[in-house]
C-alpha cells in the first residue's frame, strides 16, 4: 500500500511533469538537427556507416515514432491523470461545497491567505449589509463565505483534459491514418504510394491517374501555381476528377491528395518524324529510345538511334544506323520560323526529323488519410478557451467570522481571503476593499 | 540595388523612417532610466507613437503595393515582413501596457529590442525588402490569421523578456523587500518587485494562449494545405518546444522552491527560444517555413 501511495504520488507530481516538459523539448530539439525520415544510404553518405549505426541505435533517425519519444507521451498522458485525479476531489468542494469553514481555513495557515480584523459597535445585521454590499452575496447563510469565479477553478481541468483528447487523437491519428507520397506521369495511372517515414509501398484502395499538368506563372517567371488534374478510378470507371494545386487538395473516401512537386523525369526517348520527300503528308513519328530497332514505314528500311561515345564538340551527339549498316549523320539548319534550328538526317528521299526528346512530366502528390483529426482539433479549441478561462479569471475566496465581544457592544469582524493566485494586485485591491468597510463599519 | 524611387512605393522607406523615431525614443528612454525625468519619458512616448503611426502607414502602403502588383497574401511572408511586423507588434503592445500602467521603465528595453529588429530588417543583406510574388505554398488565408496571432506572442514573449530582466536587475540589486528604497536612480523608477512578477505572468499567459492559436491555425493550415496537420517541420518542432517552455514557466509555480528569479529566468530563455524558433530555425535549419533562403523554397 505504501509502496502504491508512493507512485500514486510520483506519478502525480508536478516534478514529472516539469522533467517531462523537459525531455520531450530536448528529444524534440535533436530531431531538428538529425534529417527524420531519410533513406539509409542517403544516412550513410552524410554521417558515414559508423555514425549510422550509433544514430540508428538510438533511434535519433526516427526519433518522434520511437518508442521513448511515445513512452514520453504517454507518461504525460498517465501524469495529467493522475495529478488531476488527485486534486479533484479538492477542487469539486471549493466549486459546489461542502465549503470549508473560517477556522479549518485558518488553521491551513495559507502562504497566500490574507487577515485582518475590525470592531465595531453596528449590530450583527448591518454588518452582514456593509459585508454583503462589498463582497456579494455569502454562499451559505450560515457562515459569512463569500467565492467569487469559482467556477473557473475546473478550467485548468478542462485544459488537461483536453491536452489528452489531443494526444489521443494524435495516437489515433497514428494508428489509423497514413502519410504517403508517390509520383505520377502525365497520362499514367498508379496504385501504389509510399510511406513518408520508411518509403515501404503501399496499396491504395483507388487506382489514381494523372490527367494532365501545368505549372502557371507570374510575369516574371516565379511559379505561381502547380495544377495537376487527378482523376480517381475504381474498378476501371473514373468516379471523381478534380484538379488540384497547392493549398487546395482533394479529399475522397477519407483520403486526401495534395499536390506536392513536380518534375520531369530523364528522357528515355527522342521524338523524331519520318518524312518521304516523295510523300509529303506521310509523317510518321517515332518515340526512338537509343539502341531500339525501328520501322520507318517507308520502303522497309529499319533504324536505329545511336549516341555517340565521344561526341565531338559542336557535333550533334547522335546518329542513325539503318538496318543495311548505313550510318547517316545529323545536320543543322537554321530554321527562321522556329526559334529552334532543323535537325535532320537524310537518306535518298527520306528526312529523320529531330524533334527534341520526349519529356515525362510528373506530379508528385501526399496521399494522405488523416483519420481522427477531428478529434485533435475539438481538443485544440477546447484547450484554447479553457487556458483563457485559467488565466484571466481568478478564483477568490474570503471568509468572514463576526465574534460579539465580552463588552457586549462591540463586534470583532475577522475577514480572512485567500485568493487562487498570489498577485500584487490582489492584495492591493483587498486592502482598499478593508479600507471601504472599515470605513463603513467604524467611521474611520 | 533597390532604387529609393521603389522603397517609396513599397512602403519600406517609411519603416526606415520610423526607425529614426524608434531609436530617439530609445534615447530618451536610456537618459529617463539615469535621471527620472518624467518629462523626458513623456516626450520619448509621443516619440514613440509618432513611429508607430508611421509604421502603420508604411504597413498599409505596402499591403496596397503588394495588392497593385498582383499579390493577393498581405506583406507579412518574408523574413524582412516579418521582422518589421515583429517590431510593430512589441511597440503597440508596449503602447498598451503603458496606457493602462505607468511603467516607463520598460520602454528602454522595448525600444532597443524594437530598434534591433526595424535596423535588422531595415539594413541586413538576409532580409531584402521588395516585395516578392508569393510562393504557392503561401497563398492561402490561413497565413493572416497563422503570423498575426504569433506575432502577436511573440510580441508578448519579447515584453515578457523585458520585464524578467528588469525583474533580474531589480532583486539582484535590492533584494525582494525593497529595502533601500532610497537609492534613487535607475531601480527606484521601476514597480516593486512583486509587480513586476505578476506582470511577467499576465505577458506571458497572454503570450500562451495566442502561441496555442497560432499552432493550432497552423496546423489547420497545414492539414488543409499539406500533407497533414503536423509533419515534424523543424519551424513546427521549434514552436512545440517553445510552447512546451511557457508550459513548464506556468506548472513552475506549482513547485516548492521556484520563486520569482527562476520564474523570470525562465521567460528570458523562453524569449531566446521564441527568437530561435523565428530566426535561428531559417538561418540554420530548411524547411516548410524559410524565410532565410528567397526563391530557393522547394515548391513546398
Ligand atoms: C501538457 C500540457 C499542459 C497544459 C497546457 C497545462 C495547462 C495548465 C493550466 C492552464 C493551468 C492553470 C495555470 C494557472 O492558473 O496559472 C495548469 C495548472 C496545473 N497543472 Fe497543468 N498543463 C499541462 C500539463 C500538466 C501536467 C503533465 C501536469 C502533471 C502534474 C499538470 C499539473 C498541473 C497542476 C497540478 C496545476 C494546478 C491546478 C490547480 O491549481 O487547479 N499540468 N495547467
Amino acid at each position: 500500500m505504501i509502496m502504491f501511495s508512493k507512485l500514486y504520488k510520483f506519478f502525480s507530481s508536478v516534478k514529472l511533469a516539469i522533467f517531462l516538459f523537459i525531455a520531450i523539448a530536448a528529444l524534440s530539439m535533436v530531431g531538428t538537427f538529425i534529417n527524420q525520415a531519410d533513406t539509409a544510404s542517403q544516412y550513410k553518405t552524410i554521417f558515414g556507416p559508423q555514425v549510422y549505426h550509433i544514430l540508428y541505435w538510438l533511434g535519433f533517425l526516427d526519433i518522434y515514432g520511437s518508442w521513448y519519444f511515445i513512452g514520453l507521451a504517454v507518461l504525460l498522458v498517465i501524469n495529467l491523470i493522475t495529478a488531476s485525479a488527485s486534486i479533484l476531489p479538492h477542487t469539486f468542494k471549493t466549486v459546489f461545497g461542502p465549503y470549508p469553514s473560517f477556522d479549518e481555513t485558518a488553521a491551513k495557515k495559507s502562504p497566500k491567505a490574507i487577515y485582518e480584523i475590525i470592531e465595531s459597535k453596528k449590530d450583527v445585521h448591518e454588518i452582514t449589509k456593509v459585508l454583503n454590499s462589498k463582497l456579494g452575496k455569502p454562499f451559505s447563510e450560515k457562515e459569512l463565505y463569500y467565492s467569487k469565479n469559482s467556477i473557473f477553478r475546473l478550467s485548468p481541468f478542462i485544459a488537461h483534459f483536453s491536452v489528452i483528447i489531443i494526444i489521443i487523437g494524435v495516437f489515433l491519428n497514428f494508428h489509423y491514418g497514413f502519410r504517403s507520397y508517390t509520383n505520377i506521369k502525365v497520362g499514367e495511372k498508379t496504385n501504389i504510394s509510399y510511406l513518408s517515414k520508411n518509403h515501404k509501398p503501399i496499396k491504395l484502395p483507388f487506382t489514381l491517374s494523372l490527367d494532365n499538368y501545368r505549372t502557371l506563372y507570374y510575369k516574371d517567371g516565379i511559379p505561381k501555381s502547380y495544377i495537376s488534374k487527378i482523376s480517381i478510378i475504381k474498378n476501371h470507371v473514373a468516379v471523381a476528377t478534380k484538379n488540384i494545386k497547392v493549398n487546395h487538395p482533394f479529399t475522397y473516401g477519407g483520403i486526401t491528395i495534395y499536390q506536392a512537386s513536380y518534375g520531369h523525369y530523364k528522357p528515355t526517348a527522342a521524338k523524331l518524324s519520318i518524312v518521304s520527300l516523295k510523300n509529303r503528308k506521310s509523317e510518321k513519328i517515332v518515340y526512338a529510345e537509343f539502341g531500339k530497332l525501328y520501322d520507318t514505314g517507308i520502303n522497309n528500311i529499319k533504324f536505329r538511334f545511336i549516341p555517340y561515345k565521344h561526341p565531338k564538340k559542336d557535333e550533334i551527339p547522335f546518329f542513325i544506323e539503318l538496318s543495311n549498316n548505313k550510318i547517316l549523320k545529323f545536320y543543322v539548319l537554321p530554321y527562321k520560323k522556329h526559334s529552334m534550328p532543323l535537325i535532320f538526317a537524310k537518306y535518298q528521299n527520306t528526312v529523320f526529323l529531330y524533334n527534341g526528346v520526349k519529356n515525362y512530366y510528373y506530379s508528385g502528390v501526399e496521399i494522405t488519410k488523416n483519420a481522427y483529426t477531428s478529434v485533435i482539433w475539438a481538443g485544440s479549441i477546447i484547450l484554447i478557451i479553457a487556458l483563457f478561462f485559467s488565466f484571466f479569471f481568478n478564483h477568490t475566496e474570503t471568509w468572514v467570522k463576526l465574534t460579539p465581544l465580552k463588552d457586549g457592544k462591540k463586534t470583532r469582524i475577522e475577514i480572512l481571503a485567500v485568493p487562487k493566485k498570489k498577485f500584487e494586485s490582489f492584495y492591493n485591491k483587498f486592502n482598499k476593499l478593508i479600507a471601504g468597510i472599515k470605513k463603513d463599519l467604524t467611521g474611520e | 540595388m533597390i532604387s529609393a524611387n521603389v522603397s517609396v512605393l513599397d512602403g519600406s522607406l517609411y519603416f526606415t523612417v520610423s526607425l529614426l523615431f524608434i531609436v530617439a525614443s530609445f534615447a530618451g528612454y536610456f537618459i529617463f532610466l539615469f535621471t527620472g525625468n518624467k518629462t523626458i519619458s513623456k516626450i520619448s512616448f509621443g516619440v514613440l507613437i509618432a513611429g508607430f503611426i508611421i509604421q502603420t502607414a508604411a504597413f498599409v502602403i505596402r499591403w496596397i503595393y503588394a495588392y497593385k502588383i498582383g499579390i493577393n497574401t498581405p506583406p507579412l511572408v518574408d523574413l524582412y515582413d516579418s521582422m518589421v511586423f515583429f517590431a510593430y507588434v512589441i511597440i503597440f503592445g508596449f503602447i498598451l501596457i503603458r496606457i493602462f500602467y505607468d511603467f516607463d521603465a520598460l520602454g528602454f528595453i522595448i525600444t532597443l529590442v524594437a530598434s534591433l529588429a526595424l535596423a535588422f530588417a531595415s539594413f541586413s543583406p538576409l532580409a531584402p525588402s521588395a516585395v516578392e510574388p508569393t510562393i504557392p505554398a503561401l497563398q492561402s488565408y490561413w497565413l493572416i490569421y497563422h503570423i498575426m496571432t504569433l506575432f502577436i506572442s511573440y510580441g508578448a514573449f519579447g515584453a515578457s523578456f523585458g520585464l524578467g530582466v528588469l525583474y533580474l536587475i531589480k532583486i539582484n540589486k535590492t533584494g525582494k523587500n525593497e529595502s533601500n528604497k532610497k537609492r534613487g536612480g535607475f531601480l527606484s523608477l521601476l514597480p516593486p518587485a512583486p509587480i513586476i512578477e505578476e506582470s511577467i505572468y499576465k505577458v506571458v499567459v497572454f503570450g500562451l494562449v495566442f502561441l496555442t492559436a497560432g499552432i493550432v491555425i497552423g496546423a489547420a493550415w497545414a492539414d488543409s494545405a499539406w500533407g497533414g496537420y503536423w509533419s515534424w517541420d523543424p519551424k513546427e518542432t521549434w514552436s512545440l518546444i517553445t510552447w512546451l517552455t511557457y508550459v513548464l514557466f506556468i506548472h513552475a509555480r506549482f513547485t516548492k522552491g521556484w520563486g520569482g528569479k527562476k520564474m523570470a529566468w525562465i521567460a528570458v530563455i523562453g524569449f531566446a527560444v521564441v527568437i530561435f524558433c523565428y530566426l535561428g530555425v531559417d538561418l540554420i535549419i530548411p524547411g516548410l517555413h524559410s524565410y532565410a533562403t528567397p526563391g530557393s523554397t522547394p515548391i513546398l
